[in-house]
């Protein structure tokens, strides 16, 4: 087991070099132009090339790439072309909302998705089944945004009971750390909570339909006990799977959600680094995002010895 | 109705009530700002972004500004006295002034300040060739002496475009292309660095330093009294949201509201809704003069006989005609050179004519490549009417949409279309940039030096030089009045017409002012 998570953690080494080099190359060679951007209208074409300079833009390639990736082996993500902050700062600055706004979506999913396909699978067929369904469907069809806007419409604006933008960070308090996420992470939600809970009901659907589960049937066990203790455990890696691969859509759902909350996260840095060209900046968040990913996959990997005895590394 | 107040924070408060309490309490004290864009750069000879300049308004303070009038009054300077020979030009500064470091500011801060400042202001570096030197005459006083009479050399230290702020020497003698580390200055507040998160807020905190001028504020001139403890900038990028954020009272002060929620916002009671800048926000078409078919003067004034500027101005800022205004000329409505001589073309309005013109002008089917901005609204809206003019008149419009970032490259780009060039794109610029012939960019017509479109003009630059150069305004009138005319020949640019951009604050916000900048000092909170 030890030696299988060490060689999946060695294996991240070349996926990030990958990375990294496919981020620089797009990088170098998308349009637009910082120095542009720095200098304004009025600047002389001279003006431009001086601040481009100045910035060691007018470096080539290779020579940027060699200094960008020396930087990096000694844990320097580099400096920001326009805040003149590190960009390790920055990314701490933005860090915990996004964190936060993930775990929370991802709980609220799990929660309500599992026990939703659970139910739904049980009782197939059924209205509460096409219920679910027909939820699963709305939540796959109607975009984030939308979804953010009619939230933070009736609970915000309307009812008044909570705030329509902005964070506060967790020391500032449980609950005025909470207040901030809620809207954000039912707007995320919405679509794990589809996805989620349709994975969960065609596994379910499949364990439901073994011989074991018959035999705990007529050995007289309760139902829940059925249901939650030998089927979802058996259905369980699909389910787990699903999340992980989640986890990716989730990064680009919350730069959406965090521009309609005003959330300061790495999602709008992102989006903002992009627009400017702040290439440091894009640089270090997508490495960031490219090692959570790569974790989270060796995390979902690992879960599945949980669930099913059978797997080993 | 449950309120927001009733569900959690009743729960919150039994947790932390000391600090709900001080949060109402310092509530007052507060003033709770959404910019016009994100803060990234505190420098504001670095950058000529105007949330810079905004901000460096706050942590800065200037030798002179401009009044509600445009009039040049002193605002460091306890005044100045000219020479006879009109050679040389004394500053004196108040007493009293200190930087937020404690440190006093003496005239060797003003002098460096001055010196990095003209480095990179266009309009100084036109003045420059007749400033001998700068230079510091003892802790109060500073010169400027001159080759020659420099009648806008008060102008150039006063204006709101690109303005002189006053820092620290140190810091001053940063190279001009060279980013400044600290944002330290002697101005009505303090920037608080520590509490900077770029994308998500800004704060400044009172100078209790500062020394207002005795005078009652009239634009940036007078007394820039500081009337509360602390400012902070949040940034929303979605306009819904601010929208909501002001409507809630989660916000004071909305710098830049979309005017398609204007309606919405002029419906709250608890909001004020008003033109608070003094200028409106102009529209520009900009021709690539260097390629076919724009290198043909005749082709790119039939474009403008089909332009009518109310067609644009309700694109970008909506039907009500208070919201925006015609001005059929290249320097700005109102202002003292304002003029429309030899601008009948703008005034035909006509796509039939415009079609027969293009045709007597040779037009031959070149393809036309516009580039308009996705994510700058207002540029956009003003894109997409071209777009469908230029359709109308019949020419072979390629319309590409790309990010501000992108544009800004390929617009400087002398290629052909083919190889990635470009034929006309669009911009805003300020009232206040339009003004005056020497900092008026757009009617350059230096080349290879013009904006980018690079006309070559010899007649304007000749003109515009002798505006500089003349002695009493009757002058500059009617050289303004020739390249007004020579304007229209050349028509390296066509004047869309302009919009007011209002601001959006809560009705308990006191002493909020008219300006030619975003400004906070002598805004309180009741």
């Amino acid at each position: 087991m030890w030696a299988y998570i060490i060689r999946r953690i060695l294996a991240t080494i070349p996926v990030m070099a990958i990375v990294a080099l496919f981020v620089f190359s797009l990088l170098y060679l998308s349009p637009g132009d910082p120095a542009a951007v720095i200098a304004g209208d009025q600047a002389t074409p001279d003006d431009v090339e001086r601040i481009r300079a100045s910035l060691g833009l007018d470096r080539p390639y290779l020579v940027r790439f060699g200094a960008w990736t020396w930087d990096i082996l000694r844990g320097d993500l580099g400096t920001s072309i326009f805040t003149n902050l590190p960009v390790s700062t920055m990314i701490q600055q933005r860090i915990e909302p996004t964190l936060s706004l993930m775990i929370v979506t991802l709980i609220l999913a799990v929660t309500i998705a599992i026990p939703m396909g659970v139910v739904a699978a049980w009782k197939q067929g059924t209205t509460i089944d096409r219920c679910v369904m027909a939820f699963a469907v709305l939540g796959f069809s109607v975009p984030v945004f939308v979804v953010g806007y009619v939230l933070a419409y009736v609970f915000a604006l309307e009812l008044d009971w909570l705030p329509v933008q902005g964070y506060t960070p967790i020391s500032n308090g449980f609950f005025p750390w909470m207040e901030n996420l809620i809207l954000p992470a039912v707007a995320l939600g919405g679509v794990y909570i589809a996805l989620i809970a349709r994975i969960t009901r065609a596994s379910m659907l499949e364990v439901l339909s073994q011989d074991y589960v018959r035999t705990a049937r007529a050995k007289g066990a309760a139902q829940p006990s059925i249901l939650f203790v030998h089927a979802l455990k058996n259905a369980a890696v699909p389910i787990v799977t699903i999340i992980g691969i989640g986890f990716a859509g989730l990064i680009g759902g919350a730069v959406v959600t965090e521009s309609v909350f005003a959330i300061p996260g790495l999602g709008r840095l992102t989006v903002d680094a992009i627009l400017r060209r702040d290439y440091p900046v894009i640089q270090g968040v997508i490495l960031l995002f490219s090692f959570a990913y790569v974790l989270v996959n060796l995390l979902v990997d690992l879960s599945y010895t949980l669930f099913d005895p059978r797997i080993r590394y | 109705m449950i309120q927001r107040r009733g569900v959690l924070a009743a729960t919150a408060v039994g947790v932390a009530a000391p600090s709900v309490v001080g949060a109402q309490g310092g509530a007052q004290r507060l003033l709770r700002v959404i910019p016009q864009a994100n803060l990234t750069s505190l420098d504001p000879v670095w950058t000529t972004a105007v949330v810079t300049r905004n901000n460096a308004f706050m942590v800065f303070d200037q030798i002179c500004a401009q009044d509600s009038k445009g009039e040049i009054r002193p605002q460091m300077a306890e005044g100045w006295s000219l020479a006879d020979d009109r050679l040389s030009l004394t500053f004196t500064l108040r007493e009293g002034l200190v930087f937020h470091d404690g440190q006093k500011v003496t005239s060797r801060d003003v002098v460096a300040s001055i010196k990095r400042w003209s480095r990179r202001d266009p309009f100084m570096q036109v003045l420059q060739p007749s400033v001998a030197e700068v230079e510091a005459m003892d802790d109060r006083r500073f010169r400027f002496r001159l080759h020659r009479p420099v009648p806008l050399l008060l102008q150039a230290l006063g204006q709101t475009q690109f303005p002189c702020f006053v820092m620290p020497e140190r810091i001053a003698s940063t190279d001009a292309f060279t980013q400044i580390r600290e944002a330290v200055g002697s101005g009505p507040f303090r920037f608080l660095a520590n509490e900077w998160n770029p994308g998500q807020r800004a704060v400044w905190a009172k100078h209790d330093g500062y020394v207002p001028r005795q005078e009652p504020v009239d634009g940036l001139a007078g007394g820039r009294t500081p009337r509360i403890e602390r400012v902070e900038w949040t940034i929303i990028t979605d306009p819904a949201t601010s929208a909501n954020a002001m409507t809630l009272g989660e916000q004071d002060y909305w710098e830049y509201p979309l005017h398609d929620l204007l309606p919405v916002m002029r419906r709250s009671r608890d909001l004020v809704v008003e033109q608070r800048l003094l200028d409106g926000t102009y529209g520009i078409a900009r021709f690539n003069t260097l390629q076919p078919p724009f290198n043909n003067p005749a082709i790119r004034r039939a474009v403008a006989m089909a332009v009518n500027q109310r067609d644009y101005m309700t694109a970008v800022a909506g039907s009500d005609p208070q919201g925006w205004g015609v001005c059929e000329g290249v320097f700005t409505c109102g202002t003292p050179l304002a003029n429309e001589a030899g601008s009948e073309i703008l005034k035909t309005h006509n796509v039939e004519r415009a079609r027969a013109a293009l045709r007597e002008a040779g037009y031959n089917n070149e393809k036309v490549v516009l580039i308009a901005p996705s994510d700058y609204p207002q540029i956009n809206a003003l894109s997409l009417v071209t777009a469908d003019l230029l359709q109308r008149i019949g020419m072979n419009l390629e319309l590409v949409s790309a990010d501000w970032g992108t544009l800004i490259q390929r617009r400087a780009s002398k290629e052909p279309v083919e190889r990635g060039g470009w034929s006309i794109v669009h911009t805003t610029a300020s009232g206040q940039s339009l003004t005056m012939p020497v900092f008026h960019l757009f009617l350059r017509a230096n080349g290879a030096n013009a904006w980018f479109g690079w006309p070559d003009d010899a007649e304007i630059e000749r003109l515009r030089t002798a505006w500089v150069n003349s002695d009493s305004p009757e002058e500059g009138r009617t050289i303004a009045e020739q390249l007004n005319r020579r304007a229209m020949e050349v028509m390296a640019y066509i004047p869309l017409g302009y919009y007011w951009q209002p601001s959006a604050w809560r009705r308990n916000l006191t002493g909020v002012f008219r300006t030619p900048a975003t400004v906070f000092w002598n805004i309180g909170k009741s």
